[in-house]
């Protein structure tokens, strides 16, 4: 069918395709007034590879300062963009809008993605993304299950050629799951990227639903101070 | 501490990874090209009235030096028709696609050795180097070395720019209008893009769906978008409506908007995906559509 498509030229597209999407939400609850923590997050979109699912292994390593108990500023570098010399990171904070204590809040975390090509010195990119999640706790113990909206914005009017941008905003759903221990926790998140675009041109197999986005599955651990 | 900061960003800068060397879907494992006798995936076999005529399959061997390189590569050519008439026949030159190598190609060579009627036109292909039974690596400068080597053949042969008719499918349509854009050896007379990639930028853009770069993931330097704006000779347009890999909207329509001449026209091919526009259109009609814009 594709004159391009094969195992090699998918990895291309692939890395590509998931630039955006390689991480998980970053701090669904905010952390305790002059808290600090140290992250590492795992993970990315779900492809068919032999006809079995896989997530892509896109990681980034990120540090986060709680400001007050309902205000953490947090900054991430993508590590295997830098791989490709780019360096990616985001920027942002996460800060209660409600909470009800240990059972119940809704957090917002705006940020700012930024990216830029170290060899060629080129291409600076910022993209704004806000995320939107709720957090439960079941029984008032430490650990939550959460949910929520991420939406990436494109500000730029035109793209390659001058052609007009068609698309300013990219949603993803996710939800998610945090184990809570005194200085650890391990949050497992699984999102529905793309809502709604289609999952075309079809060199990848993405996992989505009627060829429309595609799943992810993410990791972080993250060691509080 | 601002040492080490700095060591570890140059070593970044000076070893990190590009995905160049993945965009080529080269097979060359291949011992022989068998041709009619090929078993593996094609996207169409063509029935026996389109059978080349006996003694008019030539492959041979051409040396191929871009301007950049201290020797030549050894890459394999074939062309379907009379070698003693080039002198005076009008030549199709088909730069193939991203998949595999000559053999994948065969059916449309032969298609392409009927428009008009049999043999009313020779048809010259190669596999650029790495692929099939070329030697070499693949890359960009060396796929427009190995298209110029078949002009510099053809040329040897008693060919003339006004006889030439250049053909890009997919990947081919960047030695195609770069060739028609910036002629080295001979200027084709007329440019045929079958699916053609924008560049390099469309396609991070389309995968991504945001503005994003193509350095931050390529080298590549095909711009087919720009590049057709030098193209003057005419220019006809062929992709498929339903093609999931090179769209028609954000790679064809930008060629075929910038296109630089005064003579275009195109055929939007209904249910077609990639590699599927002769099939999807019919082959008479396929046929018919070419044989038109060359005659003409």
């Amino acid at each position: 069918m594709s004159i391009f498509n094969s195992i090699k030229f998918f990895i291309l597209v692939v890395f590509i395709c998931i630039l955006q999407h390689c991480a998980p939400s970053r701090y669904v609850k905010p952390l305790e007034k002059t808290q600090s923590a140290v992250a590492f997050s795992f993970g990315g979109p779900l492809i068919k590879f032999s006809g079995a699912p896989i997530p892509i292994p896109f990681s980034t390593l990120g540090y986060g300062y709680g400001l007050t108990d309902n205000v953490t500023v947090y900054g991430n570098l993508h590590s295997t963009s830098l791989l490709f010399a780019n360096a990616q990171a985001d920027l942002g904070a996460t800060l209660h809008l409600y909470k009800k204590q240990n059972v119940f809040g809704i957090t917002a975390s705006p940020a700012l993605q930024l990216a830029y090509n170290i060899r060629n010195q080129t291409g600076f990119r910022m993209w704004p993304s806000l995320d939107l999640n709720s957090y439960f706790h079941f029984n008032k113990k430490p650990s939550y299950v959460y949910g929520g909206i991420n939406s990436w914005l494109e500000l730029s009017k035109l793209r390659a050629h001058g052609d007009t941008q068609q698309r300013h905003l990219i949603p993803n759903l996710q939800i998610g799951y945090v184990i809570v221990k005194t200085k650890w926790q391990h949050q497992f998140e699984c999102k529905y990227l793309g809502i709604g675009i289609p999952n075309l041109p079809g060199v990848v197999d993405y996992i989505g639903l009627a060829r429309k986005g595609t799943f992810g599955i993410y990791y972080s651990l993250i060691r509080k101070f | 501490m601002k040492n080490y900061a700095a060591i570890f960003f140059i070593v970044f800068a000076s070893s990190c990874l590009k995905l160049d060397s993945n965009l080529y879907n080269n097979d060359n494992k291949i011992k022989e090209y068998k041709f009619d006798a090929y078993t593996g995936e094609q996207d169409f076999i063509l029935d026996a009235s389109y059978d080349i005529t006996s003694g008019k399959i030539t492959l041979f061997t051409l040396a191929s030096q871009a301007a950049s390189e201290s020797k030549a590569t050894s890459i394999k050519a074939l062309y379907l028709g009379d070698i003693n008439t080039i002198n005076s026949d009008t030549v199709i030159l088909y730069c193939h696609g991203n998949k595999w190598h000559m053999d994948f190609y065969w059916q449309r060579a032969k298609l392409l050795a009927h428009v008009n009627g049999k043999h009313r036109y020779g048809v010259m292909m190669m596999d650029y180097r790495g692929y099939g039974l070329s030697e070499g690596k693949p890359s960009e400068t060396g796929m427009y070395a190995d298209v110029n080597a078949c002009m510099q053949w053809l040329k040897e042969k008693g060919l003339t720019s006004e006889r030439l008719v250049i053909y890009g499918f997919s990947l081919g349509s960047a030695p195609a209008t770069e060739l028609s854009a910036n002629s080295a050896v001979l200027a084709p007379a007329k440019l045929i893009l079958e699916a053609p990639f924008g560049s390099a930028a469309i396609m991070v853009q389309d995968a991504s769906q945001l503005n994003m770069p193509a350095d931050y993931f390529t080298d590549l330097k095909i711009d087919n978008a720009e590049e057709i704006k030098k193209v003057k000779a005419p220019f006809l347009w062929l992709h498929g409506l339903n093609d999931n890999f090179l769209n028609y909207k954000t790679h064809g329509e930008i060629i075929y908007k910038n296109y630089g001449g005064s003579s275009k026209s195109k055929f939007m091919v209904e249910g077609a995906d990639h590699g599927e526009v002769p099939a999807k259109m019919g082959f008479d009609k396929y046929l018919g559509v070419l044989g038109g814009f060359i005659r003409n």
